[in-house]
């Protein structure tokens, strides 16, 4: 093996790294395929060099990031599913025999429910029918919440005040309390937020909570934002307290 | 984490946003570190987050076979690459160049690697070896730049950083085997 392509086995190691400038990138690709030996070098080493970025600490983002990503892929996403439902809109114009026999079907059934017996379990269904339609009353209020939060986080209307490595964000008279890389409570614990309403003196309890598994929290505070001049944070007892028992975590005037 | 990673691609294909979800739950923290390493800049390395997640919602298909996370890894390497460029646009410094992002060059030996792994195999480097990898791989230079930033020739650099890669395959495969 000459000195010149141990050089170029150094290279290629330095091109896997991905430390390489354009120029001798090129160069070094060229070589690449033309040289068994150091296509097998590169293959070797390549995947190493890539594995070093697992080797980073794990850090952790505003939770509103998250907020702000997943607004854009389920709009997305809303989109993608708008397709399929015009097809099926479609199909049901292209098969009309198959609707004629399903409404034969229906009114068949419907003159044979004549007897007590089906009359029961008609009376049963719609029972089963008032539940769902309660639950999907439910589901629908969680998601226009839900809806609301990302709107507004992600609203250019948004003013927010960085507190350390927490945010507190207020859109018109909706605030929230994002807060991240913060350690779970002592057992039996929990946080709880504080608001100082406008012209009050004391803080008022608000919610309690608890970080998720990555230490990031997003809190819809239940308070009017235009007359709440203060945001505090503490660990409280599990349930909450009326005043704080321990020294904040965080306080933040919102001007 | 690695085991579901292609699942939850497959399920990206078919614009499953709760698989996308479910997808960045689990690597975002890796992506955003990788980010702040390079960067030092919170804001800068979020923005990168989202270029990246948002990338892989857009081109699933991009991420074919292999560790997931040194694929996604590699990806938001070439991203804060291209913040780098962008901020030394009026400096002479020259960049490296990006790392192909659809050759699947992860070995298959590899493919359940963690991050602990990987630390511990690059612990057993010896410093002058692990430096100018650790710098050349984060710090978004180049290998001329690491020689002239640390005064050593240049030559001994390639030759520390091809030497620090081997060692780091044999530690890396004693992680995978042990």
């Amino acid at each position: 093996m000459t000195a010149s392509h141990d050089e170029m086995l150094d290279d290629v190691a330095v091109y896997a790294l991905g430390t390489m400038a354009a120029d001798d990138a090129a160069r070094v690709r060229a070589h690449l395929e033309t040289c068994a030996e150091c296509r097998a070098e590169y293959a070797a080493l390549a995947p190493s060099a890539i594995a070093l970025g697992m080797s980073a600490d794990a850090a952790t983002p505003s939770p509103l990031l998250k907020a702000r990503i997943m607004r854009e892929v389920r709009h997305d996403a809303a989109q993608a599913d708008a397709h399929p439902r015009t097809a099926r809109a479609l199909q049901g114009r292209l098969w009309p025999a198959y609707l004629v026999a399903a409404a034969c079907f229906v009114l068949a059934m419907w003159s044979s429910l004549v007897n007590l017996s089906l009359m029961q379990q008609i009376k049963s269904v719609r029972s089963a029918n008032v539940a769902l339609s309660d639950r999907a009353d439910g589901l629908a209020r969680t998601l226009a919440q839900t809806q609301t939060t990302v709107a507004d986080l992600t609203s250019a209307n948004a003013e927010h005040f960085a507190v350390g490595g927490s945010e507190i964000v207020r859109v018109h008279d909706h605030l929230y309390l994002a807060m991240h890389d913060i350690p779970q409570p002592p057992h039996g614990k929990v946080y709880q937020a504080w608001t100082l309403p406008k012209g009050g003196k004391t803080m008022q309890p608000s919610l309690t909570f608890v970080p998720d598994a990555h230490g990031s929290a997003l809190v819809a505070l239940p308070v009017d934002a235009r007359i709440t001049t203060a945001v505090a944070v503490s660990v409280e007892p599990a349930g909450g307290s009326k005043q704080p028992t321990s020294k904040p975590v965080l306080v933040e005037q919102l001007g | 984490m690695e085991l579901d990673a292609g699942d939850l691609i497959a399920r990206i294909r078919a614009r499953d946003a709760d698989a996308f979800e479910a997808l960045y739950d689990a690597y975002h923290r890796l992506v955003y570190g990788v980010a702040m390493r390079m960067l030092g800049d919170a804001s800068a390395a979020q923005d990168v987050t989202q270029s990246v997640f948002l990338k892989v919602w857009s081109s699933p298909d991009l991420f074919r076979s292999g560790n997931f996370s040194a694929w996604i890894v590699r990806v938001t390497r070439n991203r804060a690459l291209d913040v780098l460029r962008s901020r030394n646009a009026h400096q002479e410094v020259e960049l490296p160049e990006a790392l192909p992002e659809t050759d699947a060059i992860e070995d298959i030996a590899f493919a359940r690697l963690d991050a602990a792994a990987v630390r511990g195999a690059l612990a057993t480097l010896p410093p002058e070896q692990r430096e100018p990898i650790e710098l050349g791989f984060f710090g978004g230079i180049t290998h001329d730049e690491i020689a002239r930033r640390t005064g050593i020739p240049l030559g001994t650099i390639k030759t520390r950083i091809r030497m620090g890669l081997r060692k780091l395959r044999v530690a890396l495969e004693g992680a995978v085997t042990a």
